[in-house]
């Protein structure tokens, strides 16, 4: 890697919010979040000399395009600003921080600002599962089909089972995680949701099945919401260091990372990891691109993990992924409680997707930024004790496009 | 001795407050023994709890039963008795007589009333009971609303309270805000007083009028009057007749904006008792929506009913739409027309009113901040000054001729730029609601 690219600082909206009951345009999504990133590390709007925007689906959510240009309209001092926006379905937040990572190393610019912005609350939840369709190939494995997702990745839990056996109560396991970890994050969904092991584990018709093993208890949620966060050079980062009297060592930098990308379709990928220990390789590929870029031997390298679980079956997927089990023993770090807050190897402390909320572009920010704040010992009631390495696992479609940051001091 | 709360008897548990409260305390793991008047009157709350919150686990925790049969036994057994009957001190206080009698001597037991005196039903009672009773008032609906709170009678120990201001936060996720026993405590106090001023001021200008001046847009997730339908008129009569029995003019500056009016009065003796009953300020036939025309008690389509439109409302929800709080809230303070000053007056009023209840209902500002803000959805007073800016906030009362609170004018005076509202994880523009 080339120039170290550090962490500042961000800003996430309450996940619980719903934008569309508040009339709001999306705008006012990214207004608060820019504005909270930049008063929260104390950057001002003029140093800021280049943005991204990670960002899904606004033209059909919210009837939106264009958004690099909404940062002029967060504060007027971006006027002239460079922007961009990308687009990587679920991963294409995680992208937006590559982009605007590789400018700093490229030494093109010394700060940027990244946010990552969704609004889905626009829909009704079927017209909203039609759109994400077209993070597959919609003609082939969404067109017509209600709730096309959770479909695909009841599919990843069936070839588990196909493949080494994978027993519903594990996936519940890993829900009811996630939704205790959200119970202490002041910013998640689902925060106050009545969930838990035994609700995760009924199989009545308030947890009905949505796609193969997937049952709603196994799905992350419709959100609306935006995480914004602040990278610099080391330069701008040494500056900043002394201004605000901390030590440079102590301010986060992006340590490594990984990126992937695999065929679009699911039977694809499938068919292409027949002969393969691990289901989906590029995702494993990713992860050890990134702990290899951080000299980090394996995970045990790491203090924890900020994975998309858009459905239980990817954190399951992530878990023997990264190497925590091997590959199709994910069950065992669910049953002996590695995963869990307390446990060896915290997987996600903020509720990840499905208890802290999915606004699909939003995410890969979030985990950054939750991963920033793991590192910085500044999250607070899921702070995990001592964590000094945090990795982030972002997934855009079916396993399709994945992203790995490794976020340390 | 460690407290722990692991059994909860639930005193009321087919009422919405009571099945609500209910699945707090399954939800934190807590074995709840539901009692009512018949023990199939305390399986109707068991099924409402289940499906307000979607989950029939709630019922792997809960055990059922009646007064007459169960409650002496399992009271004996509870680590808390949470009441939750009708808000009547006479019911409240034959209860507490039985409870007093059979609970365990370090047992608490709480209420869930809006605003009944926490002393005065305790007073009757052993030393023991006195010490272990406390207010714990969740806000309805108790599974969304997080603002919760929690009130100390004279002779209540502190340490209790200390102990459930963590355990609430920390089992139920709940926002607390330890209030004084004052009629209301702090949320209602504020909020009613808020919203029977509207009520009064709709005599004259009409409910329509008045939801569309006060409307969301001025820092609320609900128009006042459609508020009270929400809440019920009975319930709002219960609440306002509660400070006016038990307040002085001379303590209150804004007293006589707790006189419900006459017209409400009337109505809620024939019947109108807002949603519940089907008809209240509002009321829907079908999906045309009907306003009430208080002179004639008759109803005519809300669309038949010519309301102003001015444009600084117009304005300001444009700009809450595109997040531009701050602009959009400077506007409302210095637009100028009749309908401007009655917001002004109103939206003054509230602010004013609430840092007036400091050292009376809470012991600071940010108590009566939290518990408008979570409670009841509204904009903390705090968060307006901000907003609005400290400047604009004092020329706008001293124009509406509300009377300006010590601390705002002493902040002024000082030129100073610290926030009155600092909970940075708490998202002030959701209260800016662009309707």
């Amino acid at each position: 890697m080339g120039q170290k690219v550090y962490v500042l600082g961000g800003y996430q909206t309450d996940f619980g919010r719903n934008w569309s009951k508040e009339n709001k345009h999306i705008v006012a999504m990214f207004r608060e979040a820019v504005n909270g990133a930049l008063q929260s590390t104390k950057v001002e709007a003029k140093d800021i000399e280049v943005a991204h925007v990670g960002n899904f689906a606004a033209e059909l959510y919210a009837m939106q395009g264009h958004l690099g240009a909404f940062f002029l309209e967060a504060d007027p001092a971006f006027a002239g600003l460079p922007t961009y926006r990308h687009e990587a379905a679920c991963a294409s937040g995680s992208i937006s921080i590559l982009a605007a990572s590789a400018e700093i190393e490229a030494e093109r610019y010394e700060v940027a600002c990244v946010l990552g912005v969704e609004q889905m609350k626009t829909v009704p939840s079927k017209i909203g599962g039609d759109y994400l369709g077209t993070a597959a190939w919609y003609d082939l494995e969404a067109k017509g089909i209600e709730f096309p997702f959770p479909k695909l990745f009841g599919k990843l839990g069936d070839e588990y089972d196909k493949r080494y056996g994978l027993k519903s109560e594990h996936l519940a396991g890993i829900s009811a995680i996630n939704y205790a970890n959200a119970k202490l994050n002041p910013n998640a969904q689902t925060r106050t949701w009545y969930m838990n092991l035994s609700q995760a584990n009924s199989k009545d018709d308030t947890n009905s099945v949505i796609g193969g093993m997937i049952r709603l208890s196994d799905c992350s949620q419709v959100t609306d919401g935006a995480a914004a966060i602040i990278l610099a050079s080391e330069k701008y980062a040494t500056k900043y260091a002394k201004k605000h009297g901390l030590n440079l060592k102590d301010i986060p930098y992006i340590k490594g990372w990984g990126h992937h990308t695999s065929f679009i379709r699911f039977e694809d990928k499938v068919a292409e990891s027949k002969d393969n220990p691990y289901i989906l390789p590029h995702v494993r590929q990713t992860a050890l691109d990134a702990m290899k870029r951080a000299k980090i031997a394996d995970v045990s390298g790491l203090d924890g993990l900020e994975t998309h679980d858009c459905f239980t079956t990817s954190e399951y997927m992530a878990i023997d992924h990264f190497g925590l089990t091997k590959p199709g023993e994910s069950w065992k770090a669910v049953e002996n409680g590695t995963i869990a807050l307390d446990g060896k190897f915290p997987i996600n402390p903020s509720g990840g997707l499905i208890g802290a909320g999915h606004p699909v572009g939003a995410t890969g920010v979030r985990q950054a930024l939750d991963a920033y704040k793991q590192v910085t010992g500044t999250a607070e009631d899921y702070q995990v004790k001592g964590a000094k390495n945090f990795a982030t696992l972002n997934i855009g479609g079916s396993g399709t496009t994945s992203v790995s940051l490794i976020i340390g001091r | 001795m460690t407290r722990e709360i692991k059994k909860v008897v639930l005193l009321g548990a087919n009422g919405t407050m009571g099945f609500g409260s209910g699945t707090l305390f399954t939800g934190a793991d807590c074995e709840v023994h539901f009692l009512a008047r018949t023990k199939a009157k305390a399986e109707e709350g068991l099924i409402a709890a289940k499906k307000l919150v979607r989950s029939n686990t709630v019922g792997n925790k809960v055990t059922l039963g009646s007064y007459d049969k169960d409650l002496e036994k399992s009271v004996a057994n509870a680590d808390l008795i949470f009441e939750a009957v009708a808000e009547d001190f006479q019911i409240k206080s034959e209860f507490y007589e039985k409870i007093d009698q059979c609970r365990r001597p370090d047992s608490i037991v709480a209420t869930v009333s809006s605003g009944l005196s926490i002393t005065k039903l305790a007073e009757p009672r052993s030393k023991s009971f006195q010490k272990h009773f406390l207010g714990l008032h969740y806000f309805n609906p108790p599974h969304v609303i997080t603002g919760t709170e929690i009130i100390l009678g004279k002779e209540t120990d502190p340490t209790l309270i200390d102990f459930l201001i963590d355990w609430c936060a920390k089992n139920q996720q709940r926002v607390m805000v330890k209030t004084f026993d004052r009629p209301g405590f702090a949320g209602n106090r504020v909020g009613f007083k808020v919203l029977n001023e509207v009520a009064q001021l709709a005599e004259k200008y009409g409910p329509a009028y008045m939801d569309a001046i006060i409307g969301p847009y001025t820092g609320r997730a609900m128009a006042p009057l459609a508020t009270i339908d929400l809440v019920g008129w009975d319930v709002h009569r219960a609440i306002v007749d509660n400070v006016i029995d038990n307040v002085t003019s001379e303590s209150d500056e804004a007293f006589a904006t707790y006189h419900m009016p006459e017209y409400m009065r009337d109505l809620l003796e024939d019947g109108t008792l807002g949603n519940k009953s089907g008809k209240g300020f509002f009321k829907r036939v079908e999906k045309e929506k009907f306003v009430l025309d208080i002179a004639t008690g008759d109803y005519v389509p809300v669309s038949s009913v010519s309301v102003p439109k001015p444009a600084f409302i117009k304005e300001m929800k444009f700009l809450h739409n595109v997040g531009k709080y701050k602009e959009a809230m400077k506007i409302f303070a210095e637009a100028e027309g009749p309908e401007a000053l009655i917001a002004q007056k109103v939206i003054g009023g509230y602010i004013s009113y609430s840092f007036h209840r400091v050292g009376e209902v809470t012991e600071d500002i940010t108590a009566i901040d939290m518990i408008m803000g979570m409670g009841f959805n509204w904009a903390p007073p705090s968060v307006l000054v901000d907003t609005i800016g400290l400047k604009e906030t004092v020329a706008m009362m001293e124009k509406a001729k509300v009377l300006v609170p010590l601390a705002l004018s002493k902040a002024l005076s000082k030129n100073s730029k610290k926030p009155f509202f600092n909970h940075p994880q708490v998202n002030i523009g959701k209260f800016f609601v662009a309707k």
